[in-house]
């Protein structure tokens, strides 16, 4: 049973400290402190990341714009349980990805959907997610040096690093590299 | 799992001329398909299929370089194919994320390669004879990796698309440390031109083999141009790389492996020989130069890797535990 695959968990990152948290991808893990670790080799190899939140992937309710109308989520929008805080991340761009863009109090998964709809109404959202913030593990401020800033020196990682479009040039117009 | 949540799929969604239309529609106005939305279900098994093809190629694609990491000639190149094994690693990572958005599970991808069942890219069983195959396989190999999937960023579902644009962003310093590897070679002592015209030579065939069967050959490019998942067809892509590589692999001095290769002038194109598709066929079948190493290895990995697994786990029940009320 250990040689199994572990719970998914959603991967975030938040570039600059002024910015909102970004959808990355997934990483499979046995617990939340260890999608932190996986998160990090596999999505933070490179600059920039300020902070981290991985959230199991089970407690995201989405719902795309197509299924926004669709009645079926909206009637189980009545629930009983106790409020508490769920985050609201939303896409605004074919393009793009889901990014935070705030935070609603509920009873209930669909009721915090419900609610994210009617509170931010001023951009065509394509798709919503909502999540409690109960679920997020976050990166601790203390460990974003240690976390994030060794990859600010691996220069090499960068496509920059490598100046073949000149060297060519050179060797097309002369035959050689230059001295 | 949670209602509708991402992890959900209704896999038996009743298909109707109706809601196909839909989706077509929205494909032709450049909107992307997410987890969720209806979508037909030979759309998701199609991207499925290619989706985990790569991701294994990804993985796969680590061994031949890997096995060079040892060997490199200084500290440098060592921290650099480090970087870029490291790099295919993640790559996997970020495809298996995106077959698992329609439903595939990693269990059974995983199964499905380690037990020889699983497709994946035909190049990766060759073998990496020489140091001169590293910088040939970044040129090469990720070039024509790269021109693929600049196509595939662009292809209409979400989470394959944004996959491919990361990925795209870090293969461009695939391809140049390759790049700038070849040139050096080419212009060094003679025991170094001789090494590079070599890996040449030997890798100049199977990378125009990656670009897969001619369009002729691929029955599944017309449903994937017409739902947006490709753009562009495998000969049209080969054809732009092949224009891309040889006048610079011409000018470094490299003699290519094709006595009839000449350019047209009226087509503007390099024109190659026939490609052997007996050869890509049997390699792709499992009759290759190293397919056999290559699944070894990945099957050694992956049961070396058990321990690990284990502790993990053991820990995570461990904090668990200790987490409970008395
Ligand atoms: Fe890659
Ligand atoms: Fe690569």
């Amino acid at each position: 049973m250990t040689d199994t695959q572990w719970p998914r968990f959603m991967v975030f990152q938040q570039s600059e400290l002024d910015e909102p948290f970004v959808h990355n991808g997934t990483v499979h893990a046995p617990d939340p402190e260890m999608a932190l670790m996986n998160a990090r080799d596999v999505y933070y190899r490179r600059p920039k990341a300020e902070a981290m939140w991985v959230v199991p992937a089970e407690s995201i309710f989405s719902v795309t714009l197509e299924e926004q109308t669709s009645k079926e989520w909206q009637q189980e929008a009545e629930g009983a349980g106790i409020e508490k805080e769920f985050h609201v991340f939303a896409k605004f761009s074919h393009q793009g990805q889901c990014e935070q863009i705030g935070i609603v109090s509920a009873n209930s998964h669909e009721a915090a959907m419900r609610l994210a709809i009617e509170t931010y109404t001023d951009k065509q959202v394509l798709w919503w997610w909502v999540f409690p913030s109960d679920a997020v593990m976050a990166s601790e401020a203390e460990d974003t040096s240690s976390m994030y800033d060794p990859s600010l020196e691996f220069d090499y990682k960068s496509q920059a690093a490598y100046p073949v479009v000149t060297m060519m040039r050179q060797i097309h117009a002369k035959g050689k590299l230059e001295e | 799992m949670y209602g509708a949540s991402v992890d959900d799929f209704d896999l038996d969604q009743e298909e109707n001329p109706e809601q196909l239309a839909n989706f077509e529609a929205r494909i032709a106005r450049g909107e992307k398909i997410e987890p969720g939305d209806w979508m037909p279900s030979e759309y998701r098994r199609q991207l499925i299929r290619m989706i985990s093809q790569h991701a294994h190629s990804e993985v796969v694609g680590m061994l031949p370089e890997g096995a060079w990491i040892t060997k490199a000639p200084t500290l440098r190149r060592k921290l650099i194919l480090i970087a870029k094994v490291q790099d295919e690693a993640g790559h996997g990572q970020y495809l298996y994320h995106a077959a698992e958005t329609l439903g595939a599970t990693r269990e059974e991808m995983l199964d499905a390669l380690l037990e020889g069942k699983a497709k994946y890219s035909s190049i990766f069983n060759y073998p990496t004879l020489t140091w001169a195959d590293i910088g040939t396989i970044g040129w090469l190999v990720d070039g024509a990796a790269i021109m693929n999937q600049t196509m595939l960023a662009r292809c209409s579902y979400g989470p394959y698309s944004r996959a491919m644009v990361r990925i795209c962003m870090e293969e461009n310093f695939h391809k140049k440390q390759g790049q700038e590897m070849v040139i050096l070679l080419s212009q060094g002592t003679p025991d170094q031109k001789a090494m590079i015209q070599d890996a040449i030579t030997r890798w100049w065939w199977p990378t125009l083999m990656m670009f897969g069967p001619h369009d002729s050959d691929s029955p599944n490019t017309p449903i994937l141009q017409k739902w947006g998942i490709k753009t562009r067809s495998n000969d049209e892509l080969r054809q732009d790389f092949i224009n891309q590589l040889v006048p610079d692999l011409q000018a470094l001095g490299i003699t290519l492996p094709d006595p009839d290769l000449h350019y047209d002038d009226e087509s503007e194109n390099w024109i190659t020989g026939p490609i052997d598709w007996d050869e890509f066929w049997r390699v792709i079948k499992g009759d290759g130069p190293v397919n056999k190493e290559r699944m070894a290895a990945r099957r050694k990995a992956h049961d070396d890797g058990l321990w690990v697994r284990e502790a993990l786990q053991a820990y995570a029940e461990k904090q668990a535990a200790e987490a409970m009320p008395a």
